[in-house]
């Protein structure tokens, strides 16, 4: 049953893997930051809240996914689930944009976008913008960006590393750049492969199931003149995932075995001139892919095959104009088409696309060097759902050297996707209910309705039409207070009001009982809490640097029933009882607290870093049935994560490192079935040229 | 196949007009009842779909026990249940003037059945006590293939001689425990079907309990 690897091919060479900038794990205020403002902005003068993952960060972390450096960041909480997802905020990984070089990944699966797609391998740093960013980047950046900044060309460098660890996971990284005159080129390849594995015992059914994985990453540059550059990327992803799924019905057991195969590619194109030092024009010609195929041969004969495809293509112009030492304007104008083909549609044959125009302005205003005002707007007029106009406002005020405040309020927005929209999906093996998208809804309900197969529609079936964009007003407060030249602390409280919030609702009964269910703007929702960051740099080599974030969240309707006295739990006995406002608890799978700690050690060019993740209790089943999470449901253990690294450069060309994840082995087979135990790791990486 | 029933008398209290000194007081019946087999699963389709043998079983509130099918005909039961579907003697369903409808609400506090309650009649295949998930007694948990009585749900019942009962259900699997989300499905399927209820029934034919 072990899986056998593809002869692993890397045709070229990437960046360089060491750490090429000189940072420290703390002293980042003065690093560049461009995903806050679509320009480049010092991150101390930047008005929103940011933080930045540095690549010294990611490699001393030992991660391989960019899942594997998220989970250890505050604040952020990785969901399980076709595949991993990122929660800010609190927010679905449907409200964040995750970009590569400031361009769009598309191919998410019930609005996750598997972040496991990514290597860290080639990553420079990764930019994470928390709040509304929606005057800027448009659809889906309600709760935030996460932006993954890539190698770029460099000097004449050539790296290679390779890890291996439990489960056979073999990670291997060849980069490299070269430079010759006005020409540059950076390559990186990434092989990746894993027996996965299973915490359940005596399951077939692997919680990670063996994957093989091959990225490749090509850019090339060229100087035309001293303002005229070009820039032109490419990247490529490819996984192979074998699934096992067994399905045991009284005492029978269904497999089904097959492969998953993704792929996704994306091209940029991007022109930069500066017709003076306070002018500068950027085009940008972005084009992506993203393609899965399931095919599935089942031991009861039936064979199943799932395929879906997204494209996206987008032409954009950014103008950044200096007006004055005080004033900066930025405004950009694009257009977009997205397209998507999919056998959970009508047919996969019948592409259903969107085509999106949009404009973006952002003015900044300096009048002192301590107050700065951001003022921006973005407007998205698409073909299918009504248009966007998404307004942000930030302000930071700089109080003393040690004091700066920051503040913003903005709108993001995300547009529903084809999936809500075109989805036409009947689960023969649960019943035989349909999930269909409202722009089906309506025309199959009434066709099944003329031949006598719907037995009755409900109220909600006359309130399907046309699906509006979701929306969110997101308010962020924060300070920065460097307390001394050891001790920072940073401080945000924050508020997302989530309005119009799409969910399934049933619509009608089929002859035979089945459910069809359809999509409708129903829900009201917030989020809110506070994010702390403390750093202390207890001597020159010893740092500590901790995470707190508190998380409140509430469904309206929810509220609105419980003030209502419309919702009961089950006392011991489990008789009903009026359930007491104190016993709700909000929105599920979120935790109430999380916390990190990372403890560092550097000296004599060697480290040792202890890890320390907690996350509180989190609902994972509305076990009382009231239809909302409560006390007195069910709840995922809280528990901690220790993982710890150590390593050390040994002539400056090679560096080697171990590491175990999961140190005391904490393992929840209900809940945290991709959790494995206690692994163990080890890195070699070797630098040819420095 | 008669001693699943279980049952408890919990009170056997409430004088009912206590204004007519003259008229013998009848006390009310306040019962539970477990492990109420509504058509319990006998086999697996082709599907996988689990079926039961189709039949309802038949219960009267009145005298607290089970009514052999063969008086599906009469007036004798007041509630029949299968699968998730519970029927009340009356409209197309019996020969009674049963009916029922759901109100929201606890189970204590409904001492009497406000005035204004419209007792709607079965009209198969629309039922008085409403079928369906989250429409009437119960809610389909379908990520984890579970049904869960709503609480908060009194189903009040017209019984086929016209005397009124509140009734809560309280789970819907054998011994009254739901099997835990992870359980297999074999599991999930053999133990659904056992209703485990309480229910007080007024036989003076007032609307107060």
């Amino acid at each position: 049953m072990r899986y056998s690897y593809f002869p692993v091919i890397l045709l070229c060479l990437t960046t360089t893997i060491q750490a090429q900038t000189a940072d420290t794990l703390s002293g980042t205020a003065d690093e560049i930051v461009v995903t806050a403002t679509r320009t480049e902005r010092k991150l101390s003068n930047v008005a929103v809240p940011v933080s930045i993952i540095s690549q010294k960060k990611i490699l001393q972390s030992g991660s391989l996914r960019l899942n594997d450096i998220l989970q250890e960041q505050p604040g952020i909480f990785l969901t399980n689930g076709f595949g991993t997802g990122v929660q800010l905020q609190g927010l679905n990984p449907d409200y964040t944009l995750i970009l590569i070089d400031g361009e769009p990944l598309v191919g998410r699966t019930a609005g996750i976008l598997d972040i496991n797609r990514i290597t860290v391998g080639n990553i420079k740093k990764i930019e994470i913008v928390k709040g509304p960013s929606s005057s800027l980047y448009g659809s889906e950046a309600l709760a935030g960006v996460i932006n993954i900044i890539t190698n770029k060309p460099n000097n004449n460098t050539l790296n290679l590393s390779a890890r291996y660890g439990s489960f056979n996971t073999t990670d291997i990284n060849v980069g490299g750049s070269f430079n010759k005159k006005k020409f540059s080129y950076q390559g990186f390849a990434n092989a990746y492969f894993t027996d996965g594995f299973s915490i359940r015992p005596s399951s077939v059914e692997r919680a990670i199931a063996p994957i093989q994985r091959n990225t490749t990453q090509h850019n090339f540059g060229y100087k035309f003149s001293p303002k005229t550059s070009l820039s032109v990327n490419f990247r490529y992803n490819d996984e192979k995932i074998k699934n096992i799924i067994a399905v045991t019905n009284n005492g029978v057991v269904t497999t089904s075995e097959g492969n998953e195969h993704n792929k996704d590619m994306n091209a940029t194109l991007q022109l930069a001139y500066k017709f003076s030092n306070t002018l500068k024009n950027t085009f940008r010609l972005y084009a992506t892919k993203f393609e899965s195929l399931q095919q599935l041969a089942t031991s009861n004969g039936t064979p199943y095959t799932d395929y879906f495809k997204q494209q996206f293509g987008r032409i954009e112009n950014q103008t950044d104009y200096v007006i004055t030492k005080q004033l900066e304007l930025n405004a950009g104008i694009g257009y977009a088409i997205e397209t998507a083909n999919s056998t959970r549609y009508d047919n996969s044959n019948n592409q259903k696309d969107n085509r999106i125009g949009f404009a973006f302005v952002q003015s900044e205003w300096k009048p002192t060097s301590s107050f700065t005002l951001i003022a921006g707007a973005r407007y998205d007029n698409n073909d299918l759902y009504a248009a966007s106009f998404s307004p942000k406002i930030a302000l930071r005020l700089k109080a003393s050297d040690k004091l700066v405040f920051k503040a913003s309020i903005g709108k993001g927005f995300k547009a529903p996707d084809f999936r809500q929209l075109y989805l036409n999906f009947t689960n023969a093996a649960a019943g035989g209910y349909s999930v269909l998208g409202t722009v089906e809804a309506q025309k199959i309900i009434t066709q099944l309705d003329q031949i006598g197969q719907i037995t009755s529609v409900e109220n909600d079936y006359y309130r399907l039409g046309e699906l509006q964009p979701e929306y969110s007003t997101g308010i962020n407060i924060g300070a920065n207070y460097t307390i001394n030249e050891q001790l920072d602390l940073n401080v945000n409280a924050f508020k997302n009001i989530i309005n119009n919030l799409i969910d399934s609702r049933l619509v009608a009964y089929k002859t035979g009982g089945a459910q069809i269910f359809s999509y409708l703007n129903v829900k009201n929702a917030y989020t809110e809490g506070i994010e702390t960051a403390l750093t202390y740099k207890a001597t020159k080599t010893l740092t500590l640097m901790g995470g707190y974030q508190l998380l409140l969240s509430a469904d309206k309707d929810d509220l609105n029933n419980i003030n209502n006295q419309k919702v009961y739990t089950r006392d011991a006995n489990g008789y009903s009882r009026l359930m007491r406002k104190n016993e709700y608890i909000g929105l599920p799978n979120r935790s109430k607290h999380m916390a990190n700690l990372n403890i560092q050690y550097e000296k004599n060019k060697a480290f040792i870093n202890l890890r320390l993740n907690y996350r509180s209790k989190w609902a994972v089943n509305d076990k009382d049935g009231n239809g909302l999470y409560n006390s007195n449901d069910e709840f995922a253990n809280g528990y901690v994560q220790v993982n710890t690294a150590a390593g050390k450069n040994l002539n400056n060309k090679m560096d080697i490192q171990v590491g175990c994840n999961n140190l005391f082995n904490y393992e929840d087979v209900n809940n945290l079935p991709n959790l494995p135990g206690r692994i163990f790791y080890t890195k070699l990486t070797y630098s040819f040229f420095q | 196949m008669k001693n699943f029933i279980y049952l408890v008398v919990l009170t056997i209290a409430f004088a009912s007009c206590k204004k007519d000194s003259t008229v013998a007081t009848i006390p009310v019946t306040s019962a539970t009842v477990k492990d109420l087999m509504a058509d319990t699963i006998i086999g697996t389709s082709l599907q996988g779909q689990p079926y039961g043998a189709n039949k309802f079983t038949f219960y009267s509130l009145e005298s607290n026990k089970i009514i052999a099918s063969s008086d599906s005909a009469s007036t004798k039961w007041d509630l029949a249940f299968k699968n998730t579907t519970i029927l009340t003697n009356g409209g197309n369903s019996g020969p009674g003037k049963g009916g029922a409808f759901v109100l929201v609400g606890s189970y204590d506090g409904v001492t009497t059945i406000p005035a204004d309650s419209t007792f709607k009649t079965d009209n198969a295949p629309t039922y008085a006590i409403t079928a369906g998930s989250n429409k009437g007694w119960y809610v389909y948990d379908g990520m984890n293939n579970l049904i869960n009585p709503i609480p908060g749900r009194v189903l009040m019942i017209r019984t086929a001689s016209g005397n009124y009962a509140k009734v809560e259900i309280l789970n819907y699997y054998r011994g009254g425990v739901t099997p835990p989300i992870n359980a297999s499905a074999a599991i999930k399927s053999s133990e659904q079907r056992y209703y485990t209820f309480r229910f007080t029934y007024q036989p003076n034919g007032t609307k107060t309990f």
